[in-house]
């Protein structure tokens, strides 16, 4: 019943673009949601009431927060037991960690409709067999933007090629990455790059690089993999742009506004980062490196492999929702074809493989816009998203201050990743995982 | 069939003990028993999950707990003890002004009206080694080039810290003593001064002991606000880079909320608790001590 249900409401929601929709099909309905706020994901919210006229239904935002707030907010809401709530906005990085909160759409969409989405995104959206979020437009990987006027200098080409022995070119592996920012570095003034160095962020960047060099954060088990020749090459190159000065010294206090702020300012060479800047770093009102920036696919590590930590927005519908029929509908509508259109107008990317067709042909005549999207298309298309387990944050919480210590040189490389693997260790042993 | 009649002292305590009940004595038992379970906030029924004194041992043999315990007593004394220093200088020189002290005064308390958060973001921001006040100056100045890592480097990161706790609550120091100088009677200053005392010793041994006891009741408020230190620390370092910073409010509140695991951090919670009944304790003592010697009594 359940499925026929939900079959019906996703009939419906088939030929959106028109109004095949039921009038008054969820008419009294009333449904609450917690959704992420924040500028750049509120455009998408306009269209609710869109939804509200064609099905009758209200909805009612109660909670308006940043994720990590909103984690907070989840966590407060599964101890009192009020999740009584229907939609919340939800993330691959977060998912996980609420197993018994959201419900599995898989009975409430149809699968023709799931396969409109790109299959690597709805396979990091299911856990446990539960399909537990449908991907908004907010795909993110990162690439990596330069400073285009690096690359034109003949004298510093000269200079790298004596130094280095190769040529100066935008780099395609993080070696050659390193070797260009302690090369670029002028401190205070100038650094060559930057990463970020706190909390879930420095813990994200040290996995990609782990896997680019051929390791694991991982076992299958999900005991601690990154104690390892890979774990220590990754951590090493860290250690080695902090020591050498090539990147700013309050690094590994910076998060994405930081990082992000930093390179809009010129003061950055290279600097890896996430598809929602593009726009703002080549706008001259912000930022001074406006019509000088570039976009290259993230580099490889030392196994070949690009780094692709990836990570993706979604629309979750609570197991205790009184009309889950209706807050599967609200989902899919949110993240349909026009939805994810919308929001991928403003730059972000989309995780519809019909919509990254329709974006791309958009860009056409915008030569920058197509570099953009060129770049995280080519990183995105062997992205991985972070281990599917509980504990990923606690785990992150666990491991940063280990790299840290190293960074800042408190602990050495091996010191600091056997610290980190023996807590990490310690965790999963007392939560049962082996 | 009787009807129950509570005594009347009862009836007009019941409704002062049914709210504090609510608001103090259930919260403390339950939190109190959470920590001997295994209670993860995602995982409600691991509230039932009784594990004796796991947590209190494994808070006890925690090498970070105890560095971020040790951590904390560091900066409450250099912070208190500074704040002493600087509130007392303040209020001595304040007390001497003869116009506009009014004003004064109220400026005094012009940091204490900002909240905490602000507090943390707007030194987040002068101590920022690339875009940061402190930095540009410096440079500008000629005094360095290089970008000194406030927020960073151990030492200069507690400092930093130290610098917006001292920044933003000396003045609660500074109108605490202020408020003892005024009620200091006139006699035996004026008698120190016609035995010859000079204005050092007359302030060492008549004006000071009569300031004590404010100063023990200042301590006393400001020991319980800077051991649950937290918004500052959040907002500026979060505890980190390393755990170069990390103070027992920044550990319990990310083990509680980020980490989810309640139970733990009610555990180190207890134990923390016991810092600043200590503090309390020792300050009080102290305060009593500094009355009887004026003959105030206890």
């Amino acid at each position: 019943m359940k499925r026929l249900a939900g079959v019906s409401v996703a009939a419906l929601m088939l030929g959106l673009s028109g109004t095949a929709f039921a009038e008054g099909e969820f008419a009294g309905v009333t449904l609450e949601a917690k959704l992420i706020g924040g500028q750049q994901y509120e455009a998408l919210y306009a269209r609710i009431p869109e939804w509200e006229k064609m099905t009758g239904a209200t909805v009612k935002i109660i909670s308006q927060k940043n994720h990590f707030e909103l984690d907070k907010e989840f966590k407060s809401d599964l101890a009192a037991s009020t999740t009584n709530w229907c939609v919340g906005s939800n993330h691959s990085s977060f998912a996980s960690q609420y197993p018994s909160l959201y419900t599995d759409l898989t009975p409430l969409i149809p699968a023709d409709q799931v396969a409109e989405y790109v299959p690597a995104n709805i396979a990091a959206a299911t856990l446990d067999g539960k399909l537990v979020m449908l991907p908004r437009a907010q795909f993110d990987v990162s690439a990596l933007y330069y400073q285009k006027s690096l690359y034109t200098d003949p004298a510093k080409a000269e200079a790298f090629k004596a130094k280095f022995g190769y040529d100066l070119a935008v780099p395609e592996t993080w070696d050659q990455l390193r070797d260009q920012a302690e090369f670029f570095a002028s401190p205070p003034n100038f650094y060559g790059t930057q990463y970020a160095g706190k909390d879930e962020a420095i813990v994200g960047r040290f996995y990609e690089l782990v896997v680019a060099n051929g390791g694991k954060l991982f076992n299958d088990d999900f005991s601690p993999a990154f104690n390892s020749d890979a774990g220590k090459q990754s951590l090493q190159w860290f250690v080695d742009l902090y020591k050498a000065g090539a990147v700013p010294p309050g690094t590994t206090n910076y998060l994405w506004d930081d990082l992000g702020n930093g390179f809009a300012s010129g003061t950055i060479g290279l600097n890896l980062d996430w598809p929602g800047w593009a726009g703002f770093f080549n706008d001259p009102a912000a930022s001074k490196v406006a019509g000088n920036v570039g976009v290259a696919p993230a580099p490889k590590g030392s196994a070949g492999v690009r780094t692709g930590w990836s990570g993706f927005h979604g629309f979750s519908v609570t197991e205790n929702c009184a009309n889950k029929e209706a807050a599967a509908a609200l989902v899919l509508f949110l993240t349909n074809e026009e939805s994810q259109i919308l929001e991928s107008s403003a730059g972000p990317l989309p995780s519809r493989t019909k919509v990254w067709e329709h974006v791309v042909d958009a860009a056409k005549s915008d030569p920058y816009k197509t570099e953009v999207l060129a770049a995280f298309q080519e990183t995105g298309k062997t992205a991985f998203a972070v281990p599917a387990t509980p504990y990923w944050i606690e785990a992150t919480n666990l491991i940063y201050p280990e790299l840290q210590a190293a960074i800042l040189g408190d602990k050495t490389v091996d010191e600091a990743l056997q610290a980190a693997s023996d807590a990490v260790d310690g965790l999963m042993r007392e939560n049962g995982v082996y | 069939m009787t009807r129950l009649r509570l005594p009347p002292w009862l009836v007009l305590l019941l409704p002062a003990i049914i709210i504090l009940a609510a608001v103090v004595l259930v919260p403390l038992v339950l939190s109190f028993y959470s920590s001997f379970t295994a209670y993860q906030l995602t995982r409600p029924e691991t509230l039932w999950k009784w594990i004796g004194t796991f947590n209190y041992r494994k808070a006890a043999g925690d090498a970070n707990f105890w560095w971020a315990f040790g951590r904390t007593v560091l900066l409450l004394t250099i912070a208190l003890n500074l704040e002493m220093l600087l509130g007392l200088g303040l209020a001595v020189m304040v007390s001497k002004v003869t116009t506009g002290q009014r004003l004064l005064r109220t400026a005094m308390m012009f940091p204490m009206m900002f909240s905490p958060v602000l507090v943390g973001f707007q030194f987040k921001f002068i101590f920022n080694d690339n875009v940061g006040l402190v930095n540009n100056a410096l440079q500008s100045l000629g005094l360095t080039d290089v970008a000194i890592p406030w927020l960073v480097d151990g030492h200069l990161a507690l400092f930093s810290i130290i610098f917006a706790e001292i920044w933003t609550s000396t003045s609660v120091f500074a109108i605490l003593i202020l408020a003892g100088l005024y009620a200091i009677p006139q006699d035996p200053v004026e008698a120190a001064k016609v035995d010859g005392c000079t204005p050092w010793q007359s302030f060492r041994f008549v004006t000071l002991p009569f300031l004590m006891p404010f100063i023990y009741i200042a301590m006393a408020i400001r020991s319980l606000d800077v051991a649950r230190a937290y918004d500052i620390v959040q907002i500026m370092t979060n505890g980190g880079p390393a755990r170069r910073t990390e103070l027992l409010w920044t550990l319990i509140g990310r083990t509680a909320y980020v980490d989810a695991r309640m139970g733990y951090a009610n555990a180190m919670g207890y134990i923390a608790i016991l810092l600043s009944i200590f503090f309390t304790i020792y300050f009080f003592r102290k305060l009593t001590a500094a009355r009887s010697e004026l003959g105030m009594g206890v």
